[in-house]
């Protein structure tokens, strides 16, 4: 029964894009109200049933029903309800299936928002969502079908995945990243809108803007909890292994940071215009390849689903969608330059039109370039084995040295550029003037280094990234705090009422700034644990006592509990003064059964981390335990899982609509 | 078409098109599959010392089923699986296990095999006279010849001395007493 309704509403989404799809090229090419109407409604019925069609299946699986193939993969009577609903995206299939329902998300959001405002483009972005839900919903009516009848249905099923099961991070680390790469198809839609239309004025580019960063912010959210997952239950320590599939989420959220940037650029003074399209473009093209390179099979990593004969399909969407992509720029760009002479004029207001090497334009102009550089580097590392390999039959891995070499350095660059840019105006300004906002950033950045050089953190780098992140955080404080002083002056204001009026005002801007502390205080704690992490391995008996970075550890044995969905053995670890810890592995039935899960156990502290990984846990006699433990020393570890809430907090507070002022809007 | 900007075409085809087929040259690949080529080969001849001194070589060892087990102190995923081998060298005496020690001190070695668990099982070997030595390897030698990539790995060799499987990681109680039984009947 449930697999008959859930492939009707599959069906009914598959119907829906296609008359979405064609509806909005109507309602675009011809003007016409009826078929934008068609579009729409077209649209909020995709919406519909593909959200229909994933609740039915959370239903399917919390009522075990094994009738349902899905289910049947995926689904255990033991598994707790809050794994079961999870499983949702545990497996491809259903993986696809929950896409496809982000994907309705998305549409309805994004069609409600646009209204009947923006009527040159909207069909436009209509037509291109629809045509990308169609592929999406086809993949889920026909060869990653998760409804497909059991016809001899078992009593109980296999449960997911354990790694899945293990920690509460899998809940929310997978949905983040699927709400940033699927939303990136909104912005995607909407570029092409413009190229569509032939038009893109500064008004256009706001809606585009704002849909990027909300998927901008998901990634952000996503990439970070999934390093954090890592961290937590792989048991090495590290947030990053620059695994193929771990690259595949960086990309995007390259391209989109370098975007987000130039649209600045272009809505304000109307320049760099394509190249802020392609990067839009490209980070849309960039998810496609994420998502190819955890369900086609081709790369080896952590993240890899089963094979299937999804891959070559999705590798022909993502052929036709990169052809539609570099085809209609190259066509329609020339009816954006036709376009953008009013649009240039109005901005030709605002600024004299040049900018000087001293600008935050031309800031944001290295800043996009390092990006690229960046970009194109974890590309040709991501993708080298597979060339390697079609080229010289050769079989290699590429791994952190090769990314470390560069990370550093561009890294840096970006730190030193998200300093120097904010401090600048937009056209130019005299270098002095420039230089004098600096000479307080760059001493608050000796500080920095100064006081982490003093307490022993004195390797090159790992200074220099300090005194890099003091010079930031100054030029972004500054931004943040010398309106408000300057308003105080002015108008005799007490402080708190300065600051609210001010920062209310400019909203935007200093969620940007907020944004770029959480990337500085992810830098601070990249930048000390790449350097000083300490680690190493011990083996215990029961009572046994271990020294480790002035912690005195005792080893008091272990035991094994059981519990609903899986055993485990845990070992205690009692450190003085500050309480006991227990490591464990967790044994799961089912797939996996007998491979042990390795769950870690860490004492967070703001300066560091004390982490215990179990290497081996054997009681040779009743009563006398023996481990092999990995204690490692990990320094202000927690400051990386805290950089993310910063960085969306910034997010969310740039999202909050500007209020409408009669006064001209100021300069921000 | 004089409208068309030929360069974005030209730049983004020229860079989007290889990638796509790039990708999918990937497709007839096991990404998790490690290549062996050794497998079906004649084993790589080994003439190591053990930390006794006595010297150990594949030749002498000639119409002996061999497993080979590359490992090293420093690699956890090696310690795991050593009580397993440990067992199986008990259980199958027949077979001749050998221990190569990947770019390790012989002194970390020494110091590892004094704790437990490993001292236990070695000595309950040694009061069954099984022989299970470990062989440090410090110019490599072994480790380039076998093609290891990284530890533990393990190769089954047969009694006409050739390599029937190749096994990266940890072996599972399962693919050990499969291969096992598979050289000694050989």
């Amino acid at each position: 029964m449930i697999s008959l309704l859930g492939r009707g509403l599959v069906l009914a989404a598959l119907f829906f894009a296609g008359t979405g799809c064609l509806a909005g090229f109507v309602a675009g090419s011809r003007r016409n109200q009826r078929a934008w109407e068609w579009a729409r409604n077209s649209a909020y019925g995709f919406a519909a049933s593909m959200i229909a069609a994933n609740l039915l299946m959370v239903y399917a699986l919390v009522t075990h029903d094994f009738s349902v193939s899905y289910v049947a993969e995926v689904g255990a009577l033991r598994t707790p309800l809050y794994f079961t609903i999870v499983s949702l995206w545990a497996s491809l299939n259903g993986s696809i299936l929950f896409w496809g329902g982000i994907l309705g998300i998305y549409t309805a959001l994004a069609v409600w928002s646009l209204g009947d405002r923006h009527r040159e483009y909207a069909p436009w972005a209509v037509h291109v969502l629809m045509g990308i839900a169609i592929f999406f919903a086809f993949l889920v009516a026909s060869i990653a079908n998760p409804f497909a009848p059991v016809l001899n249905p078992l009593s109980d099923g296999p449960g997911p995945n354990p790694l899945l099961q293990n920690h509460w991070l899998m809940a929310v680390h997978p949905p983040m990243l699927y709400l940033g790469y699927v939303g990136m198809s909104v912005p995607f839609s909407l570029i092409c809108a413009a190229l569509l239309a032939g038009r893109l004025e500064a008004g256009w580019m706001v809606p585009v803007r704002r849909w990027m960063l909300i998927p901008w912010m998901f990634l952000t959210v996503g990439i970070n909890l999934g390093g954090w997952w890592s961290y937590a239950v792989l048991g090495w320590g590290g947030a990053w292994a620059w695994d193929p599939v771990e690259n595949a989420s960086f990309l995007p959220w390259l391209t989109g940071t370098a975007f987000l940037h130039s649209a600045m650029v272009l809505q304000r003074t109307g320049k760099l215009r394509d190249w802020t399209l392609v990067l839009g473009m490209s980070t849309f093209l960039l998810t496609l390849l994420g998502t190819f390179m955890t369900r086609s099979g081709v790369f080896n990593s952590v993240h890899s689903f089963t094979q299937s004969n999804i891959g070559p399909v999705f590798l022909g969407f993502i052929g036709v969608i990169f052809t539609y992509s570099v085809v209609l720029l190259a066509l329609r760009s020339h009816k954006l330059d036709e376009e953008a002479t009013a649009t240039d004029q109005r901005i030709g207001q605002r600024t004299d039109g040049r900018s000087g090497i001293l600008s935050r334009e031309f800031m944001i102009l290295l800043q996009n370039a390092t990006f690229t550089v960046f970009t194109f580097m974890v590309l040709l590392g991501t993708t080298f084995p597979l060339l390697a390999e079609a080229l010289a039959e050769r079989r290699l891995s590429v791994g952190e040295p090769y990314f470390d070499m560069f990370a550093l350095p561009l890294g840096l660059t970006l730190v030193f550029l998200m300093g120097v840019g904010p401090a600048l105006p937009w056209g130019s300004q005299a270098p002095e003037a420039a230089v004098k906002h600096f000479i307080p950033g760059l001493v608050l950045g000796g500080v920095l280094a100064g006081i982490f050089g003093a307490l022993g953190y004195t390797k090159p780098m790992t200074l220099l990234a300090l005194f890099l992140i003091g010079f930031t955080l100054y030029s972004n404080l500054y931004e943040f705090i010398e309106p408000v002083r300057a308003r105080m002056r002015a108008r005799s204001e007490g402080p708190g009422v300065a600051a609210l009026k001010v920062w209310s005002k400019a909203h935007r801007r200093f969620g940007g700034h907020i944004a770029h502390y959480g990337v500085l205080m992810a830098v601070f704690s990249l930048a000390l644990t790449k350097g000083y992490r300490d680690e190493t391995e011990v083996v215990l008996n029961t009572g046994e006592v271990t020294q480790f970075h002035g912690f005195d550890i005792t080893f008091a044995g272990g035991r094994w509990t059981k519990e609903e969905h899986r055993d485990a053995v845990m070992a205690r670890f009692e450190v003085e003064g500050v309480g006991a810890f227990e490591p464990r592995l967790n044994y799961y039935a089912g797939k996996m059964g007998g491979n042990p899960i390795y769950t870690p156990a860490v004492y967070t502290m703001p300066t560091g981390d004390l982490y215990f990984s179990i290497l081996q846990l054997d009681e040779p006699s009743p009563g006398n335990w023996t481990v092999i433990v990995r204690l490692i020393d990990q320094p202000y570890q927690t400051w990386l899982w805290w950089s993310a809430p910063l960085m969306a907090l910034g997010t969310l507070i740039t999202l909050i609509p500007a209020r409408r002022q009669n006064r001209k809007p100021e300069a921000a | 078409m004089s409208k068309v900007n030929w360069k974005i075409l030209v730049i983004g085809l020229g860079v989007t098109l290889p990638l796509v087929m790039l990708l999918a040259t990937g497709f007839g690949n096991d990404p998790k599959a490690v290549p062996d080529a050794r497998t079906g080969d004649p084993a790589p001849h080994i003439a190591l010392a053990d930390l006794q001194g006595n010297t150990w070589s594949l030749e002498a060892l000639s119409g002996t089923p061999v497993l080979v087990n590359f490992w090293s102190t420093w690699c956890g995923p090696c310690k795991y699986e050593h009580p397993m081998l440990l067992q199986a060298a008990e259980a199958y005496s027949g077979v001749q296990f050998l221990g190569v020690i990947y770019a390790d001190e012989p002194k970390a070695v020494s110091r590892f095999m004094l704790k437990p668990p490993y001292k236990g099982l070695m000595d309950r070997l040694t009061s069954k006279d099984i022989d299970y030595p470990n062989l440090p390897d410090p110019s490599g030698r072994a480790a380039i010849d076998y093609g290891v990539g990284g530890v533990p790995e393990s190769f089954f060799i047969d009694r006409a001395g050739q390599i029937v499987y190749k096994s990266t990681g940890p072996l599972s109680p399962e693919v050990a007493r499969r291969e096992l039984d598979r050289i000694m009947r050989k």
